[in-house]
């Protein structure tokens, strides 16, 4: 906010321009249609049941 | 057979940049709910094994727009088709609607209020406020008219034929499609989203089998894709084909009918969005161009990638899209039939 609205004193709180948080919102939802159903990154492991982890 | 297409720079920068925006806002949603359906996971795939009978073919029924434009689903219920067939959560009312009951129907997108519509929402109008998802794309033409005539008429089939079919629900599932899905009767069988490399240091698959204990498959990025590896790799099927699986869009529909237009335009500026985002390609099957978008061509480089490196082979019989490539073979579905009848 310009500090020519801001008058002649100071105020107890703090004031914050929401246009950011708005616009971060909206690119966070846009990102996370355009990302897909679901997070990949393997391309050569089909399945796998765990038995590994099991023996650790 | 072309695996890679040719794209401009840009539309592949943010194809290459859609692994690491999947990560980012999908995983902590998909630990949280791994843990929290914990208590509602009573049987999982290994299940399956116990009392499957093998069979050598299966049909893949996902949910592109050709389930409206091509007779596929038709031809299918018309047939005396006696292998697998499998659907998912965006097809499985459209089957039904057909006349065709599935033996198997894959959940496992995490969204918390979009993917229960699949099964009949008894939220829907809470869930679909403000969320033009759905209703401006092609792909639920029935809903277009009369939303809530139709979702109340899919709560009803549903709960009629769920315990017909076997759910094979992702443990990463949100809890009003758990819920949802429990309330309808299916038989349900849980499964792990293999999201990552479990033998690499700090896995996301790893830390999520720890929890809860399923065994895992791989996605490709979506639940078509996940339901052709659940056939061809957990049920060990030989011949797998796949309907609906277009992974794009007839040339004739406007660009703002598309999956993540106001998403694209929103980032890049209605002004920027051009064809450069849309490139087309022409079906080898039907010889019909197609275009698609960067979530689609992710889709196919997924597969296609999952395709070869398994030395596995793929019948496309969705008849239109873009899926097509060296080792897969486009062909009717009555020849798919035909051929493994």
């Amino acid at each position: 906010m310009s500090d020519f609205l801001k008058g002649n004193y100071d105020l107890d709180t703090i004031i914050q321009d929401d246009k950011e948080e708005v616009k971060d919102k909206f690119r966070e939802n846009a990102l996370n249609s355009i990302g897909g159903s679901m997070v990949f990154v393997e391309r050569e492991k089909m399945i796998w049941d765990g038995s590994d982890d099991l023996k650790e | 057979m072309q695996d890679n297409l040719m794209f401009t720079q840009s539309f592949s920068n943010i194809v290459s940049s859609i692994s690491d925006i999947g990560e980012k806002w999908h995983k902590s949603d998909i630990v949280k709910n791994n843990i929290s359906n914990i208590k509602f996971m009573h049987k999982n795939i290994n299940e399956l094994h116990k009392s499957t009978e093998i069979k050598n073919s299966a049909i893949v029924v996902s949910a592109g727009p050709s389930l409206h434009y091509s007779n596929t689903l038709e031809t299918l219920a018309n047939s005396k088709y006696k292998g697998v067939v499998i659907a998912i959560d965006g097809s499985y009312v459209k089957c039904i609607k057909a006349g065709i009951v599935p033996d198997y129907v894959l959940t496992l997108d995490p969204h918390p209020t979009r993917l229960v519509r699949w099964f009949g929402d008894y939220d829907f109008e809470k869930n679909m406020e403000n969320d033009d998802y759905f209703s401006r794309q092609d792909l639920d033409i029935d809903f277009r008219d009369n939303s809530l005539k139709q979702n109340q008429e899919n709560i009803e089939l549903v709960n009629k034929f769920a315990n017909k079919t076997k759910l094979i629900i992702s443990s990463t599932s949100p809890l009003n499609v758990v819920q949802r899905t429990i309330d309808a009767g299916f038989d349900m069988y849980w499964w792990l989203p293999l999201v990552d490399n479990p033998d690499e240091g700090n896995s996301l698959t790893r830390k999520m089998y720890q929890s809860s204990k399923l065994p895992a498959m791989n996605t490709g990025g979506n639940v078509g894709t996940a339901a052709w590896v659940f056939a061809k790799f957990w049920l060990n099927i030989e011949n797998v084909a796949v309907i609906g699986m277009d992974l794009g869009y007839k040339k004739n529909l406007p660009y703002s009918m598309t999956q993540t237009y106001p998403e694209l335009s929103g980032i890049f500026g209605e002004e920027n969005i051009s064809a450069e985002f849309f490139p087309e390609f022409e079906n080898p099957l039907t010889n019909e161009i197609f275009y698609t978008d960067p979530t689609y061509a992710w889709y196919r480089q997924n597969i296609i990638d999952m395709i070869n490196n398994t030395d596995s082979k793929l019948y496309n019989c969705t008849e239109g899209g873009i899926l097509f490539g060296s080792n897969i073979e486009n062909i009717r579905l009555v020849d798919f039939i035909e051929q493994n009848s």
